[in-house]
């Protein structure tokens, strides 16, 4: 019991770890940007912030233990198998995004849309702070821990529609320009409401799990759902983390 | 007997009576927004087309009642109507206009956000999500379902790849005769200079769909060969997520009605590629196309999602990768490009939806836009999806050419790594098609080498298939399989041959836009896809059906279709040489083209031909008795050694790999293996 309590202790301490070097580099990104603008040190930046959701929060590792078990009809063997496929839904969704950034530079180049910076941080830290508790939901539900897990999803969740209104409510409605101003308009709109759209699609499926989690369908064993509402979710936070520098901090106000 | 006739009778009834109600619909319609009766709305396109769709509807109602398919398509109809309908109430309490006249009645983003919704109640009416939505809610479901007996089968949803795999291949011909439908059109128009009973728009609109639903009809073509054949050569009870395919397979069908509706719909006229800003200005058409492919999309990557993990975790024991079938590794590497590539042509398509709904001005350059920028986005799908339909067909050549040549397959490393190299390779030419189109001039000469960088990994196959086939134990009388492929290789050799002056940028210069293209883009899709998918259908037909297709038809299919297709193609590209431009309707008589053209759609028209004789060979055999039930290639692939065809989750004992694949004439070699399974 106490060796389950360390475990579950430790892997919370190991979250909060790499969420307050998460926020240290967006610091730092930020300072960048507002003092000397180096493409290098954002582009480095932001790929450590990527690098770290990866590993230690989507926990891509879990993809190299392919053949650990060979009986077919187990469920061990059922969860690696819809692991993969939805890595590789993740993969076909990056492209997506991949795109929308090769547009971004492509059109705008090394200018910037003008936005309110402010506002900018805040919804970042928003949907890093909910990433943070997204690892905490499932670091909970692994250790069996249900209120752990429904308080975490909650918040979330809340944190997740804090962040649909902070860009969408607020950010769409003040910024000085509409969509069909100039293509730099055009960007920021296709960008922010491509993410927010899948923003949206997790804030629903962080509702399907905490709704059966609530009616305890997910054990220590069998929370496979949870498991990958935790990577998308953590999958729109890497997503922000190229698209925040993208359009708030590269480059001049064009 | 007569219970037979009375149910043709019936099926023609709903089937003309579907037409004529939508017909006399359309006239209705028209006449309440005129406000006056013209006999003319009698000959008017959109009412016809309602009235095809009314009656596809009506005719399999009439076979199957009131299920799947059917209640999809109505499902369809309504849930388009409500989209729509929300959309304009939207815009009447924001004081916009609800309704547009000159769009059919509905506004623009009214009809594309009728098209989404009306898919989604298509999935939701044919029950392609209803597992999903039971667990969503948190109710457990039946890991398998039973398939009712019977055709009826094929018109609901199953689980099963078997079933699936056949109803991606019959939709594939029946898109593929649509699509050859329009091409005998304009090509009948085409058949002298002037204009002889076709608009400029209907034979753009009619040109532009030839090539999207011939893309869709290929793309589902090789779905179908895939998802029947890949989970039995790889000694799987079914795919990693028989529901994910199944929504895969039905996806599509929503999306090629969205597509097709676009001909009713005023039609477009910028060819396939939807290049703006051609695009951003043409009629209604335009969108349901965009809207049609991005949803024929998500049936792609899905389905390409599902191949790669049923080949990574579903492989029998002792399957290593490099005991693999040849076709698992050319399934494979097309996956790859399907999985990730679409993407991009449906961000392409969405920015100029966008564009066109919203004025977001992406491609407007007064704006800051850059239309070059659409088609770097399109072609980095569009050109590597080239190989996702040819790959499938070069792996079944290799696949068919040792068990016909008695031999063991050449170079079976090289065949498997060669599908990667080319998918991977694919990734960084796409440029190539831009050579002309105002691109930095510093891009033109790497895309030019990488280009033909493509012809080593193809290079290895020919010399592959040339080595296999090299003192191999023919028969007298090649079987009509073997002769596709043996065309397959022939054609393609022509299309491979005739694609690097195009690579070139010196000479590309001068061939872009003229019918060279057109012959060498028809060559590389014909001996790529056409020759190889009838050979895998005249292969595998005993396998799915237990019947085989009669051999004398089978040739007179091959003999008529591959001089006819030569001819074909090879004329265009002597007129393309001689400087006939692509995608016009009419051409300057002082050119002396017309006599060649009469030729190219003689030559169509004996294609057609050729295929009604396939239709009518499919037909004639399904009617016969089951005598082919047996190992009719005598082949060593797995799916031979046991009874055609396989029931639900193919094979009752386990497989297990002991030897190489290919080794045919090997005295005591041995691929796979069956073992009882062990009773528990």
């Amino acid at each position: 019991m106490s060796d389950n309590h360390n475990n579950l202790s430790s892997q919370l301490n190991q979250g909060l770890v790499i969420f307050i070097v998460l926020a240290f580099l967006t610091f730092i990104e930020y300072m960048v940007a507002i003092t000397n603008q180096s493409l290098l040190l954002l582009s480095i930046a932001a790929t450590i912030k990527a690098g770290l959701v990866l590993y230690y929060y989507m926990h891509v590792y879990k993809l190299a233990k392919l053949d650990e078990d060979a009986d077919q009809s187990s469920l061990t063997w059922k969860i690696t198998t819809n692991r993969l496929g939805f890595w590789l839904f993740i993969l076909s969704d990056a492209f997506l995004f991949a795109g929308l950034l090769v547009t971004r530079f492509n059109l705008l180049g090394l200018t910037r849309p003008d936005l309110n910076q402010v506002l900018g941080l805040i919804v970042t830290g928003v949907l890093l702070v909910s990433s943070f508790f997204m690892n905490r939901a499932e670091t909970y539900i692994k250790a069996g821990n249900k209120n752990g897990f429904i308080f975490s999803t909650v918040v979330t969740l809340v944190l997740g529609v804090g962040f649909l209104l902070g860009v969408v409510g607020v950010e769409w409605q003040e910024a000085p320009f509409s969509a069909g101003d100039s293509a730099a308009s055009a960007v920021f709109f296709m960008m922010t409401g491509m993410h927010a759209f899948h923003v949206l699609t997790g804030v629903i499926f962080l509702g399907i799990i905490l709704n059966n989690g609530r009616r305890d369908l997910y054990s220590s064993e069998n929370y496979w759902a949870v498991e990958a509402a935790t990577i998308y979710w953590h999958f729109i936070d890497v997503v922000w983390i190229f698209f925040y520098p993208a359009l708030y901090l590269i480059g001049i106000l064009g | 007997m007569k219970n037979n006739e009375l149910k043709v009778t019936k099926v023609l009834a709903f089937y003309l009576g579907g037409q004529i109600l939508g017909l006399v619909l359309g006239v209705i319609i028209q006449t309440l927004i005129s406000g006056a009766f013209s006999t003319t709305y009698f000959l008017d396109l959109s009412s016809w087309l309602f009235g095809v769709l009314l009656s596809l509807l009506g005719f399999f109602y009439s076979l199957v009642g009131y299920y799947g398919l059917v209640k999809g398509l109505v499902w369809q109809v309504v849930g388009t109507l409500a989209g729509a309908l929300f959309v304009s109430l939207i815009r009447f309490f924001m004081g916009l206009e609800p309704f547009n006249l000159t769009t059919f009645g509905f506004s623009e983003p009214a009809w594309v956000v009728g098209a989404l919704v009306g898919t989604i109640s298509f999935m939701a009416g044919v029950g392609a999500i209803t597992d999903w939505y039971k667990w969503a809610l948190g109710e457990k479901t039946a890991d398998h379902h039973h398939d009712i007996e019977g055709f009826k089968k094929y018109f609901g949803v199953s689980l099963d790849h078997k079933v699936i795999g056949i109803q991606y291949t019959v939709t594939s011909i029946l898109l593929l005769c649509i699509g050859g439908l329009f091409a005998l059109v304009f090509r009948t128009e085409l058949s002298n200079s002037s204009l002889e009973f076709l608009s400029l728009q209907l034979y753009n609109s009619l040109m532009s769909l030839h090539g999207m639903v011939m893309i869709v009809s290929i793309l589902l073509g090789i779905a179908g060969v895939i998802n029947y054949l890949v989970p039995m050569l790889i000694g799987a009870q079914d795919m990693a997520f028989p529901r994910l395919n199944a929504f895969s397979f039905w996806v599509a069908i929503p999306a090629a009605v969205i597509l097709l509706s676009s001909l009713a719909l005023g039609g477009f006229d910028t060819g396939w590629t939807g290049y703006p800003p051609l695009s951003v200005r043409a009629p209604l058409g335009m969108s349901m196309f965009f809207v049609g492919i991005w949803v024929a999309g998500w049936s792609s990557i899905l389905g390409a999602l599902n191949l790669i993990v049923t080949v990574l975790r579903l492989r029998a024991k002792g399957m290593i990768a490099f005991r693999m079938p040849i076709f698992v590794w050319a399934a494979t590497a097309t996956s790859i490009i399907s999985l990730t590539a679409t993407q991009m042509i449906g961000l392409a398509f969405q920015l100029v939806l966008f564009q066109r709904l919203m004025g977001m001005p992406f491609f407007d350059p007064t704006k800051g836009g850059n239309p070059v920028l659409f088609q770097h986005l399109f072609w980095f799908y569009s050109h590597p999806v080239v190989y996702v339909f040819i790959l499938p067909g070069l792996g079944v050549i290799s696949e068919l050419l040792p068990v016909f040549a008695r031999k063991p397959l050449f170079g079976y490393k090289w065949i498997a790594m060669s599908s990667l190299g080319i998918a991977l390779v694919g990734f960084l030419v796409w440029a190539h098609h831009m050579f002309s189109s105002g691109m930095n001039e510093y891009l033109r000469v790497p895309f030019m080498y990488s280009t033909l960088l493509v012809a080593v990994p193809t290079g290895v196959k020919f010399f592959s298939w040339i080595a296999t086939l090299w003192q191999g134990k023919l028969t007298r009388d090649l079987p009509t399989p073997f002769l596709f492929v043996l065309g397959g290789i022939v054609v393609f050799l022509l299309g491979g041959l005739t694609g690097p002056p195009n690579a070139t940028v010196s000479t590309d210069l001068h061939l872009t836009d003229t019918y060279f293209i057109v012959g060498h883009f028809h060559d590389t899709m014909f001996g790529g896809y056409i020759f190889p998918f009838f050979a895998a259908l005249y292969y595998w037909f005993p396998k799915a059906t237990g019947k085989r297709l009669n051999e004398t038809l089978g040739k007179i299919h091959f003999w008529l279709m591959t001089p006819s297709f030569l001819i074909l193609t090879l004329f265009m590209m002597r007129v393309g040489l001689l400087g006939m431009r692509r995608r016009i309707a009419d051409y300057d008589p002082a050119l002396n083209f017309d006599v060649w053209h009469l030729a190219m759609t003689v030559s169509a028209y004996l294609i057609a031909i050729s295929i009604l004789v396939f239709i009518f060979n499919i037909i004639k055999t399904v009617r016969g008795k089951a005598d082919a039930t047996g190992n009719v290639w005598n082949s060593r692939s797995p799916e031979w050694l046991v009874p055609s065809p396989l029931p639900a989750h193919n094979y009752d004992q386990e497989m297990i790999v002991v030897g190489e694949p290919y080794d045919y004439g090997l005295e005591g070699s041995k691929y796979v293996e069956f073992i009882q399974k062990e009773v528990l």
